[in-house]
């Protein structure tokens, strides 16, 4: 258990909105690797995601006094992370690389052997190839495994619209990876 | 709904809604593939270790505008900053002034510099290693005014200045934004 595992992220926030900054740090350590693993699936590069998670940390921060409930502050930070994933996709969509889902899939291969590294590689590319919004609804239940409820209450969506774009996710999957399964 | 579509029992399946005894036995095998798809997932979390001091680095600067003579201890801190070194005259529109650009990227084989004073050329700029720490700097002349910038690291990253203001450049990217 880390040493701050008992302090709210909302005590956190009110205590660097009242002048001390640098407990801000305790929720950069808290939340970077979590959001650090969404951004990486959700741009296909582990550098890339280094950036966005930074970035999005520096610009929670600058925007901490309009996070209207302190005691979410993830779920808040984790929409200005989101903003900033899809606007890296759109920039950089066509740097899609087989390179960078190597870059997302090598540092786990001691856990499963060559297949399952290959796999994982094939499936990271195949969701590179996914619409964003397909895309992160699959990062969502399937990496960070929220349920459908949980989705949607942090997108501010409906179940079933989020049902939808999962299961035509599920069938470009398949055409994807109907070689590696 | 093409040929490579998922039975929607099989959607199901894959939702976590129903498991693989729930399904008609002539679908069973669809489902064992669907889950082999699944059973690829990768949740290993992405390390960042670095992040928290880049992050704190960036807010440091922020705070405390830095002076020449204080560079040196922000130096080790900051993921990437400019430095306003030598004011040629008083900031006029016609006056110019020398800045140092500075990027912490101890991974990169080069880094350039792309923005509105060459013109965006990922190549125009590039900035020099200074060190085994993965320093790299480069000192331009530039007209007083705003300009608009990013780095490239190994001509294929444009990386923004974590620790500038930034703009929406129209087209989904962001600009770091410098005023002189």
């Amino acid at each position: 258990m880390r040493p701050d595992a008992k302090v709210a992220d909302g005590e956190i926030v009110r205590a660097v909105l009242a002048g001390d900054r640098e407990r801000y740090a305790q929720l950069v350590e808290r939340y970077r690797d979590r959001y650090a693993r969404y951004a990486a699936r959700m741009l296909g590069s582990a550098d890339a995601a280094e950036d966005a998670v930074q970035d999005a940390f520096v610009r929670a921060y600058d925007q901490l006094a309009q996070c209207k409930e302190p005691d979410k502050f993830v779920g808040w930070f984790f929409l200005i992370l989101r903003n900033r994933c899809f606007a890296e996709r759109r920039r950089d969509r066509t740097s899609t690389s087989l390179k960078a889902a190597e870059g997302v899939a090598a540092e786990d291969r001691t856990d499963g052997g060559a297949e399952t590294a290959e796999r994982r590689r094939a499936l990271q590319l195949a969701l590179l190839e996914l619409t964003p919004d397909q895309r992160e609804v699959f990062v969502l239940k399937h990496v960070e495994e929220l349920s459908y409820g949980e989705i949607a209450e942090r997108l501010s969506t409906s179940v079933a619209s989020l049902k939808m774009r999962m299961h035509r996710a599920y069938d470009k999957l398949r055409e994807q990876l109907r070689d590696h399964t | 709904m093409s040929g490579h579509d998922f039975h929607p029992l099989v959607k199901q399946l894959l939702d976590g809604d129903i498991t693989l005894a729930d399904l008609p036995a002539e679908l069973r095998a669809e489902g064992e593939d669907a889950l082999r798809l699944l059973a690829a997932v990768d949740r290993t979390d992405v390390s960042v270790p670095a992040v928290t001091w880049r992050v704190m680095a960036a807010l440091e600067r922020r705070r405390r505008p830095v002076l020449p003579w204080l560079l040196a201890p922000a130096l080790a801190l900051a993921a990437a900053l400019i430095l306003w070194i030598l004011p040629a005259k008083p900031a006029t529109p016609a006056a110019l002034v020398t800045v140092r650009f500075v990027l912490v990227a101890p991974e990169a084989r080069e880094v350039s510099l792309a923005g509105t004073f060459n013109q965006w050329d990922a190549h125009a700029t590039p900035l020099v290693r200074t060190g085994p720490t993965g320093v790299w700097t480069a000192t331009l002349t530039l007209p007083a005014g705003q300009h608009q910038y990013a780095f490239v690291v190994d001509g294929v990253r444009w990386v923004p200045d974590p620790g500038a203001p930034a703009v929406d450049d129209g087209f989904g990217r962001r600009n770091s934004v410098l005023t002189l």
